[in-house]
């Protein structure tokens, strides 16, 4: 039997058991519903949202002016309700008293000390362009001429950067490849020690070669992962579409395929370690000591990628991305927010791909020497001498 | 035919295997015994290839054992290995095929066994479902559904009911005869292995004590050995101590010297009374286990 069937026998069997167990549906149940509702809630949260304003009036030029303001307010994402008072000081009383948020009287803008800018803009235009164009057609100009002259067509808005869209999807995609290659790094080491407590590993190793044994189950979890990490950024990026809840940057594509690209490569170098510390244990129970500095380096990454959020030019994500335990957590979300130089970008994933080379030889080496061992867990001095 | 040839492994300071070397044909039903820690596990490991020996060589047909052969081969290991959430007709069937089976062939064949080892209606449950001896069922099954070209198994017998060995025993048999398939297992029941076996090996510290047929080597001793009762006289008579060359095991029976003639042990004993008895002894490979054991371990303390 050639190798590469012993390799599609192995994941086939990792494949179909995870499909199988309540647990990986579940958790991938739950991952999917919070990246959906993080989407949500940052739509509902976000600065898009528009004002309401209700405005009085006293007398019939204020009321042109509200009426102008009415239906300019949408350019300033406003929305503007008319009341009308008797006397001004009616008018002054009510927006004292907060039934209303400012009042128009002869010449006068009645608000609260300090009025938001928008509403104040919003009707000092209203009544430049009221005033304006009664002072235009009293010398007789017609109303296209007037209108002309006080609407000439708007400046063309250049955006420059990148809007807050950018650094959320940075977050989401830090957590969910943090989740992601913690979560199936550690369902490697478990399903290692598993083979080991239950002595099957003895069975399969009559069949098969370690490396054989190894390689399937990396992959076929990888695979899990893979299918994982695909729906949630999918569900993530079509709930964004869908509800139109968050402006995505045009870099969104690119970082999710990013997303994608690391976790692959941080799974395989993590996966092969965490092979490593499930091998050199024989009780289930020691897994999570045995893995606790993996799991450690991979929090690292999570803490840096989230903590540059708003600095991703900083010193230390640049660092990181040259440092392969670290670069899938920090790397795409710097993509996402544009902060990302293209041969940077290069020299990280041929760094990434070395490590991973380079941890999975080495991996397939100890993996070989120690995993019919039973007994007390190694150190990491002898499982070293072991891959020489 | 699978030869071991001058097998030695080494653990630190101890030696599991000293040299070790035997060999069975195809089709032998073949013993393994040997007291505990004398290496039986450690030698099917190396043939099997889940442990690498420092020296020495297993072949099979001639050729040396290479892993593309050993595939072919089936283990029972001594600690039972199963996956306990795994079903036990898929579990079958993925032995099968990573025993080298297409797939549906391998499905075939794990209905076939579960049906032969009485596990047909748990196909569907997952094996930590089933009682002890009935994982012990599938363990077996694991080491049968590829259609081995030879059987190595590590204390098949051990927690199997009465009902359990002669099913197994059966298997076995059926298998080694039909097929022509060198079964060896490994065993501390010595009446089981004397009643099921062609030939064994004796081992005893990581080397061989004695290896053939058991019928040749029970009878190789039976040459020395001679039953003798005199009426009315039990335990062992005064006369005995006068017939040169004759050492009186117990029991009435004694071990003659070579090139003692037995029939002067019969003429002492007739002086002394009537003879109700008296012929060759032939011991069980019990006796004859504790007696080889014995005389090896005398032989290593006098070196
Ligand atoms: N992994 C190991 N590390 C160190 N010593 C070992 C190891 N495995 C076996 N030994 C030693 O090698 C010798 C042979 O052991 P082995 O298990 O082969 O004996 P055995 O004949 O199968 O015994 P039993 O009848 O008790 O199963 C023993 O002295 C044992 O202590
Ligand atoms: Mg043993």
């Amino acid at each position: 039997m050639s190798g590469r069937r012993a390799i599609y026998l192995t994941s086939r069997r990792e494949v179909r058991e995870g499909l199988r167990s309540r647990a990986l549906i579940i958790s991938t149940g739950i991952q999917v519903a919070i990246v959906v509702a993080i989407v949500i809630v940052a739509g509902i949260t976000g600065g898009d949202e528009t004002n309401e304003y209700d405005i009085g009036y006293v007398g019939s030029d204020a009321k042109a002016v509200v009426d102008e303001a009415r239906s300019a307010a949408s350019a300033f994402d406003a929305e503007v309700s008319p009341r009308e008072y008797a006397d001004p000081a009616a008018a002054r009383a009510a927006v004292d008293g907060e039934d209303i948020d400012a009042a128009i009287a002869g010449r006068e803008l009645i608000a609260r000390t300090d009025p938001s800018d928008t509403l104040t803009s919003l009707l000092q235009s209203s009544s430049r362009e009221v005033r304006g164009s009664e002072a235009l057609r009293s010398r007789g100009l017609s109303e296209r001429e007037i209108d002309a002259a006080l609407e000439p067509p708007p400046l063309a808005l250049v955006e420059v950067g990148e809007g807050s869209g950018g650094s959320r999807i940075a977050f989401i995609g830090s957590l969910l490849l943090y989740v992601a290659i913690l979560s199936f790094g550690i369902a490697v080491a478990t399903a290692v020690v598993v083979e080991k407590s239950t002595r099957v590993v003895e069975v399969i190793l009559a069949a098969i070669r370690p490396v054989q044994l190894l390689t399937g189950k990396v992959l076929g979890i990888g695979l899990l992962g893979l299918c994982q990490v695909t729906l949630i950024a999918v569900a993530g990026i079509a709930t964004a579409l869908i509800t139109g809840s968050v402006d995505l940057p045009d870099s969104t594509a690119g970082a999710a395929v990013l997303v994608v690209v690391y976790f692959l490569l941080g799974y395989l170098m993590y996966a092969a370690a965490f092979a490593v510390s499930g091998a050199i244990v024989s009780r289930q129970e020691d897994v999570q000591s045995a893995s606790a500095p993996l799991t450690i380096l991979l929090i690292a990454g999570y803490l840096v990628a989230i903590s540059t959020i708003d600095s991703p030019d900083s010193t230390i994500a640049e660092i990181s991305t040259f440092f392969p335990p670290l670069a899938p957590m920090v790397v795409p979300g710097r993509a996402a927010q544009g902060a990302l130089p293209a041969w940077e970008l290069a020299v990280s994933i041929v760094l990434m791909l070395a490590a991973t080379v380079l941890l999975l030889w080495l991996a397939a080496r100890i993996y070989d020497r120690v995993v019919l061992r039973m007994g007390a867990p190694l150190k990491l001095r002898q499982v070293l001498r072991l891959a020489r | 035919m699978l030869e071991l040839d001058e097998l030695s492994k080494r653990y630190g300071e101890t030696v599991a295997l000293d040299r070790l070397g035997f060999a069975v044909d195809e089709g032998q039903a073949f013993g393994f015994v040997g007291p505990n820690g004398a290496g039986k596990t450690t030698a099917m490991r190396i043939v099997i290839g889940v442990l690498a020996a420092d020296a020495g060589e297993v072949r099979w047909r001639g050729a040396p054992l290479d892993a593309e052969t050993r595939r072919r081969f089936g283990y029972m290991p001594e600690e039972r290995g199963l996956y306990p959430k795994m079903a036990v007709g898929q579990q079958l069937a993925y032995l099968g095929e990573l025993h080298g089976m297409s797939d549906p062939r391998a499905r075939e064949s794990a209905a076939l066994w579960m049906k032969r080892l009485g596990i047909a209606e748990r196909a569907d449950d997952k094996v930590e479902e089933l009682s002890l001896g009935n994982q012990q069922r599938v363990q077996l099954g694991t080491a049968l559904v590829h259609e081995p070209e030879a059987l190595i198994l590590d204390e098949p017998f051990s927690g199997l009911d009465p009902v359990g060995v002669d099913v197994l025993s059966e298997v076995l048999l059926g298998v080694a005869r039909e097929r022509g398939v060198p079964v060896i297992f490994s065993s501390h029941q010595l009446e089981l292995v004397e009643r099921l076996c062609d030939a064994v090996a004796i081992i005893r510290a990581g080397r061989l004590v004695a290896t053939g047929g058991v019928a040749e080597l029970r009878a190789e001793r039976a040459g020395r050995r001679w039953r003798l009762e005199v009426d009315g006289a039990p335990g062992t008579p005064a006369w005995a101590a006068r017939v040169a060359g004759a050492t009186p095991l117990g029991n009435d029976v004694y071990e003659l010297a070579e090139d003692t003639d037995p029939q002067g042990l019969l003429d002492a004993a007739r002086a002394a009374g009537p003879v109700t008895r008296f012929g060759p002894e032939v011991p069980t490979l019990a006796e004859l286990f504790r007696d080889v054991i014995g005389r090896d371990s005398e032989r290593e303390a006098a070196r």
